[in-house]
């Protein structure tokens, strides 16, 4: 069985979901807390831009024609997946840095209509980050391969990584910047939120094989039994159940005691962010490679 | 009227002229490969490699029954390559599926995409390659190759209706000489198919499918998905954790903070 995508579909898709979820979940916190964590909304952009531009130029260095990729620019077909979401991408790239240029200069000068601009703009990326999030899992599902089209929970299954895995870059970027840009009471409760999508995903990941052990569509059952048997099993049960999910889920419960001491939440922070992004590209290799090979 | 050929798996031989007469014709360059303890060669379908015969090995009664399936792309009416192909490479051109070259940008979705993994793309890079159903002949008069050098006459070619006509009669000769699961494929599959098949056995134990879909079926549930997962994510953790306690935090006197 050949395999047509490989390493540098996977690395693009753990990066795009890693932006998509991190202007997501960015969003969502300073819309919560009554726009008090805008900070966060542009680290999240900051994040965002390079992580999923570098992530279109994987994807564009994986096609066999890759001087032609200028061809998905000039056709847009709602029912296709890869044309919906190569228009999602430039749209989601392309506010990201308009959204950082306007940010830049509105550092210095006052202007009432770039302001509402902005706004405006931050309203939209939104709406692209979901759509990202979701383009990810839905371009592997409307597939013939039994592991990816044997159920719909891919899509969440994605979105729930996604959003983790940008939560856990947006927590790494702001531990290290320090208080700039969130306070010790903040870094917890992102943390916490995270340990949350951790958990939205781990049911997910169950629904997931639940749901492919029962398809009835072709191969369904044997990939799954690839990924959770066969050669595909230790990836999946030690870097994405082990490492990636139980693993941070431990140190965010840990972290959740008010009374650990901001030495120690640092590290336990920066740790099970990093486990998460592992994990979140181990989840996304297993999946694409156990779909070819199921 | 749309063509159509047929094969009938309970007289193929398993010669492989159709491999090489395909190769020849379509100018595919020689696979090199290794003894795998089986006359089925090469191992798969490639970007150079568009037809091959498939050995299966079905047990009855104690025994063995061994047959051969002509295995290529099978120009499906709703074909899944064609729906999803993001820049409108791969099209019907009539009743034949067809990859247009000069357009193709080689992403490898109409690869993942068909139900009977007929579509290829080589490791080096380059377009979607798969059988085109000898279109230079078909439309010149002419047999596909694969069906012109056919020995035991198992492949053949026509009026799609005449296919299917013979391909029916086919079938229950072969349910009166005691093959109750004999079948005629890809004259409902898919949309109906331009390749048919009478099979002496159920598809799945000829490496078919039982019931193909067409990749984008379920295209609007599996969008649902991923937004009903957003929105879960955004309900439960964020508003939850930070909406709901900061609202509860408001109607409480602030204890101070931990620093």
């Amino acid at each position: 069985m050949e395999i047509a995508w490989g390493p540098l579909i996977y690395l693009y898709l753990w990066l795009a979901g890693i932006g998509g979820g991190a202007f997501f979940s960015a969003f969502l916190i300073d819309r919560f807390t009554g726009g008090q964590n805008k900070s966060l909304v542009k680290l999240a952009t900051y994040i965002a831009f390079p992580l999923t531009s570098v992530g279109v130029l994987l994807l564009i260095a994986d096609l066999g024609m890759p001087t032609r990729f200028w061809h998905l620019l000039t056709r847009f077909y709602v029912t296709t997946p890869m044309s919906l979401g190569s228009w999602i991408l430039i749209f989601f790239v392309g506010i990201s840095v308009v959204l950082i240029i306007l940010w830049w200069w509105l550092a210095t000068r006052q202007s009432n209509f770039l302001s509402a601009v902005e706004r405006f703009l931050v309203w939209i990326e939104v709406v692209f980050s979901a759509l990202v999030m979701t383009y990810t899992g839905v371009l592997l599902a409307v597939s013939g391969q039994g592991l990816w089209a044997g159920t719909v929970i891919l899509p969440a299954l994605f979105v729930a990584s996604a959003t983790s895995t940008g939560l856990a870059a947006t927590l790494i970027a702001a531990t290290v910047r320090g208080s700039r840009d969130a306070s010790r009471e903040l870094l917890l409760k992102l943390s916490e939120a995270d340990a949350i999508v951790i958990l939205l995903e781990l049911v997910a990941l169950i629904g997931f094989m639940i749901w492919l052990a029962t398809s009835s569509v072709a191969g369904a059952s044997q990939a799954l039994a690839v990924i959770t048997m066969g050669g595909l099993a230790i990836p999946l049960w030690l870097g994405v159940v082990i490492v990636g999910l139980l693993i941070p889920l431990a140190l965010e419960f840990w972290g959740w005691g008010k009374s650990i001491a901001t030495k120690n939440l640092w590290p336990a922070i920066i740790t099970s962010s990093t486990l998460v992004l592992i994990g979140g590209l181990i989840l996304r290799a297993v999946i694409v490679i156990g779909g070819q090979v199921g | 009227m749309p063509k159509a050929a047929i094969v009938d798996i309970s007289k193929c031989t398993a010669c492989r002229g159709c491999q090489v007469a395909c190769k020849q014709w379509n100018d595919r360059p020689g696979v090199t490969t290794t003894n795998r303890g089986t006359y089925e060669n090469p191992p798969h379908l490639s970007a150079d490699t568009w037809t091959r015969i498939e050995f299966y090995e079905v047990g009855k009664d104690g025994g063995v029954e061994w047959f051969f399936r002509k295995h290529q792309c099978m120009h499906c009416t709703d074909a899944s390559c064609v729906a999803v192909c993001p820049v409108g490479a791969m099209h019907k051109e009539g009743e034949f599926t067809i990859n247009n070259h000069d357009w193709c940008i080689g992403c490898g979705y109409c690869v993942e995409a068909c139900p009977f993994d007929a579509v290829h793309k080589s490791h080096g890079g380059g377009t979607a390659q798969k059988c085109w159903f000898c279109f230079d002949r078909v439309t010149n008069d002419m047999v596909p190759a694969c069906v012109k050098t056919c020995p035991p006459g198992a492949i053949q070619f026509g009026e799609r209706s005449d296919m299917i006509s013979m391909g029916r009669q086919r079938v229950q000769e072969l349910i009166s000489a005691g093959k109750p699961n004999a079948y005629l494929y890809g004259e409902t599959e898919v949309g109906g198919t331009g390749w048919l098949y009478v099979l002496p056995e159920r598809p799945s134990l000829l490496g078919l499918p039982d019931a193909p879909r067409v990749a984008t079926s379920m295209v609007i549930p599996q969008w649902i998905s991923g937004v009903v997962a957003a929105g879960v994510i955004a309900a439960l953790p964020f508003y939850w954790l930070f909406r709901r306690k900061k609202s509860l935090e408001g109607s409480q006197s602030n204890v101070g903070g931990e620093r």
